[in-house]
């Protein structure tokens, strides 16, 4: 039987969980403004006006709202670029209750 | 702080004006030079290993104890294993990011000529950021999580924290005029 080392058994267990997509969450803030909010989105990730307003309303009204979706690796620079515009940002696997 | 009517507006294809008196550019510049400070690194744990300071990794992976340091550095994961390895790499970055946004607003307030500030949007931006941070960190001070609007407006005029409170709501209202100035251009 080979021995797997720790190094190893974290890449297997990426390659059989790889289809399982990480998301980047937003919190609602009492400080953060609602147009302020929709300005980042637009800014950091390319959504139109229409997308990026109704996303904040999702935040605002729900608590909390996914704004991406990706792998892991992608889904901590998205939260590293909405914690540097001061936004409420987790993130999480897809696949855990939010 | 009233001096100020318009904020921001939009003035050509990249550029974003306002006029501020010396005394608005005197509180905004001691706002950012308190955030500056504020993100200073920490001192509580020094880096004992140079390669690692120099590449941005830090000793510390414990949240910070201040309220305001923790609202300005969240934790990215709810698990605290996550958070803390996440944090270890990346905190020192994000303390640099935003003392950069708010260096670079310092140095607009430095060198406007006769109160006008010229914005890009690149330094547009830079300014959301650090305003942003300010109300943030006077938000946690306010208390506003708890706090309603109302209960603000009503605070007593010999309350230090009314002051705050106007200093917020004025940031507040300059924001909003910036983001307008710039939502205009992408319409």
């Amino acid at each position: 039987m080979v021995k797997l080392n720790d190094k190893i058994e974290e890449e297997l267990k990426a390659i059989f969980n790889g289809d399982i997509p990480w998301v980047t969450i937003v919190w609602d803030d009492p400080v953060n403004l609602m147009t302020y909010v929709t300005y980042v989105l637009m800014e950091l990730f390319g959504y139109n006006k229409e997308k990026a307003h109704e996303l904040m309303m999702k935040i605002h009204t729900e608590g909390k709202a996914v704004v991406s979706t990706g792998s892991r690796e992608e889904m901590e620079h998205d939260v590293a670029r909405l914690h540097e515009y001061g936004l409420w940002a987790t993130l999480q696997r897809g696949d855990q209750a939010l | 702080m009233t001096d100020n009517e318009h904020g921001f507006f939009r003035h050509g294809d990249n550029s974003y004006l306002a006029n501020f008196s010396e005394s608005e550019r005197e509180v905004l510049t001691n706002l950012v030079q308190q955030i500056i400070e504020l993100l200073a690194e920490r001192v509580d744990h020094h880096n004992d290993d140079p390669l690692a300071a120099m590449v941005g990794i830090t000793v510390h992976d414990t949240p910070p104890e201040d309220e305001v340091l923790l609202r300005l550095l969240p934790n990215a994961y709810a698990d605290q294993v996550d958070a803390s390895e996440f944090r270890r790499y990346t905190e020192s970055t994000l303390r640099q990011k935003k003392q950069a946004h708010a260096m670079a607003m310092r140095l607009h307030l430095q060198e406007a000529v006769d109160g006008v500030i010229e914005l890009d949007h690149d330094g547009a931006n830079a300014w959301l950021g650090a305003m942003n941070d300010v109300r943030l960190a006077l938000g946690v001070r306010l208390k506003v999580e708890e706090n309603s609007h109302e209960d603000l407006e009503l605070l007593s005029p010999d309350d230090p924290m009314r002051a705050v409170y106007a200093v917020y709501s004025w940031l507040g209202w300059l924001q909003e005029s910036l983001i307008s100035a710039l939502m205009d251009e992408s319409q």
